[in-house]
């Protein structure tokens, strides 16, 4: 046997398929998620994110475990209308991902931007409309992911339980999937593109995320101070602005139900308003964005 | 054959500043060398070609595609080294190779074997699993390469890829360039550092102040019709001589560099002969790129 050793092995050119612009979209697809989890990254990079998905499959199950022990104790109807039900946990999944979406969005945006990684980007068959898609995208996989697992698992718990059995239940309430699968855009679109818009404009994740959350929370005090003591005409619009809010009010439209005292229902507007305003701020922030990377590409 | 970059009447301003000026170039494949000063529009160039910036008058187009309504297939042929920061510290160098491959269109799986390959080739291959962040400058050097090449482009534009190495470093680099001819890789390589692209290209695109200075094979401006002759004794008869028979004479000490009349050699020879000087050493004159360039640059700022 020889004893030779291949110090160089060459080069070998490329023959194979090549995807391009949609090869490339998926590529960043992928490679948010992997950021966003942490995932081929240093531990500490995974440590929030996979708290606040075990945060997020403990109170689901905690949901569905007490919905399976008052069905089998038999106080249903003394307990069951006390049980968050499918818009009353939307609750608790907003309040995740907004805390995911403020840890996320920063981390999908600014690290390119810090570190020069457009350039890299932006060198190949890929456009910034397709970055920023790519970059939605990605957070929408994980948004709807905490969306929408707990609320199909209740669907599903509630159909086992159901006394009409499970297949009959599912045909019954076909509906509510619609309104689980809306609702959730919603949710998503209307804080994602706040954090997006917040994001491209700071050059520091940790900042980003807190002006996020400081933004989320703090306008809706704020606003109802403005709304309570304004006395100018069309004060009321200002209600719209509790950022925060606007999804939960076409949560309650969608589901027939009410879940708060929301600034914007007080001042006597329609919920579509809520709807319109997280469409135009979606609509307002992308074209900032898109207009500030359209530059750095 | 179809040239691999061809621009016509190419300007880009940034604001007042023109940093591009009315460029025609026409360069054939191969290693070419981008020269000029800091600030000479070399960057700028690169990233009117890889249609990063859009030009404020002209056309550009990179292997036949024209850049401005072909922006994809060109990106997809090409690949860019820039010269800053870009790699990201928190990835491991297979990983972010391979999604550079990734972003170019090819699938996964294909993508992390071309990246182990690439990276093996640029001297990373024990060190692909470590993260970016702890590379040295060199590293980091051989990654952005490595990114650059690991989609096998047709052409790869290499932005002042020796900045910043130690000598050594530079060295390893600069080989890494010249085997990416082997590859089937035409290079479009910029740099201050006129000795690196003397030794590495084939062919020299000169910019200064966004101008185009020259555009030609490396060979060529090595070489000029002038001679340069080294004599034993005083210069002075033979100098006289020659300037009394139409040659142009620059004199310094013992060696004189002689231009024009109808041939240069036959003019020194028969100055030789009637002057009675005794030569040293007679021979074409070879200038180095540097020289080139001043003249050239100089010859410009008198016009």
């Amino acid at each position: 046997m020889s004893d030779a050793v291949i110090f160089d092995r060459g080069y070998r050119g490329y023959e194979g398929p090549r995807k391009g612009r949609a090869g490339a979209f998926w590529a960043v697809v992928r490679e948010g998620i992997r950021r966003e989890l942490g995932l081929r990254r240093k531990a500490k990079s995974k440590v929030l994110p996979w708290l606040l998905i075990t945060i997020s499959l403990i109170s689901m199950a905690v949901v569905v475990g007490l919905h399976w022990a008052v069905q089998r104790f038999g106080v249903e109807q003394l307990l069951a209308d006390q049980l968050p039900s499918y818009g009353q946990y939307f609750d608790t999944a907003s309040t995740i991902s907004l805390l995911f979406i403020a840890l996320a969005a920063p981390q999908l945006l600014i690290p390119d931007r810090r570190e020069g990684v457009l350039s890299i980007y932006f060198s190949r068959p890929l456009r910034p409309i397709d970055y920023l898609g790519a970059k939605y995208t990605a957070l929408g996989f994980l948004i709807f992911g905490f969306f929408l697992v707990p609320e199909v698992a209740l669907h599903i718990s509630f159909a086992a339980l159901s006394p009409d059995g499970f297949f009959s239940y599912l045909g019954a309430n076909l509906d509510i999937l619609w309104k689980i699968v809306l609702v959730s855009f919603v949710f998503f679109v209307g804080y994602a593109s706040v954090a997006f818009g917040i994001s491209a404009l700071m050059n520091r994740n940790g900042l980003a995320s807190a002006v996020f959350l400081g933004v989320m929370i703090m306008l809706t005090p704020i606003v109802d101070a403005v709304v309570r003591l304004a006395s100018f005409s069309g004060a009321k619009y200002v209600s719209l602005l509790a950022l925060q809010d606007q999804p939960r009010i076409v949560r309650d439209w969608v589901f027939g139900i009410s879940t708060g005292d929301y600034v914007a229902t007080r001042s006597g507007l329609e919920p579509w308003m809520s709807l319109a305003t997280i469409g135009v701020i979606f609509l307002v922030v992308s074209a900032a964005v898109w207009q500030r990377y359209r530059r750095a590409s | 054959m179809t040239d691999l970059i061809r621009t016509s009447d190419l300007t880009h301003r940034y604001g007042d500043v023109v940093a591009l000026d009315r460029l025609d170039l026409s360069i054939p494949a191969g290693t070419i060398g981008l020269v000029g000063a800091n600030g000479a529009g070399k960057t700028t160039l690169i990233r009117v070609l890889m249609g990063m910036l859009t030009p404020t008058t002209g056309a550009a187009s990179v292997l036949g595609h024209d850049v401005a309504s072909h922006l994809v297939e060109v990106r997809s042929r090409v690949g860019y080294m820039p010269e800053g920061a870009c790699l990201p510290a928190a990835q491991t160098a297979a990983d972010f190779v391979a999604f550079a491959a990734e972003l170019a269109g090819i699938p996964a799986g294909d993508a992390r074997k071309r990246s182990s390959e690439i990276l093996y080739l640029v001297g990373l291959h024990e060190e692909r699993f470590r993260y970016l962040g702890d590379f040295s400058t060199g590293m980091l050097q051989r990654v952005k390469l490595a990114q650059s090449i690991v989609h096998d482009p047709e052409l790869a534009f290499l932005d002042e890829p020796a900045s910043g190495l130690d000598p050594e470093g530079r060295e390893q680099m600069l080989h890494l360039i010249t085997r990416l001819k082997d590859f089937g890789i035409s290079v479009v390589f910029s740099s201050h550092i006129l000795e690196d692209i003397e030794r590495t290209c084939e062919w020299v695109v000169m910019l200064d102040g966004g101008r185009l200075v020259r555009s030609a094979p490396i060979g060529s401006i090595g070489h000029e019709d002038a001679l340069t002759v080294e004599i034993t004794g005083d210069p002075a008869g033979l100098a006289a001589w020659l300037t009394g028979h139409g040659a142009q004479v620059e004199t310094a000490g013992s060696v004189l560099h002689v231009t024009g009349g109808d041939d240069p050699f036959i003019l020194v020879r028969d100055g030789l002969a009637q002057t009675g000087v005794g030569l040293r050493r007679m021979g074409q004159r070879a200038r180095t790129l540097e020289e080139a360039f001043i003249e050239d640059a100089k010859r410009r700022g008198e016009a």
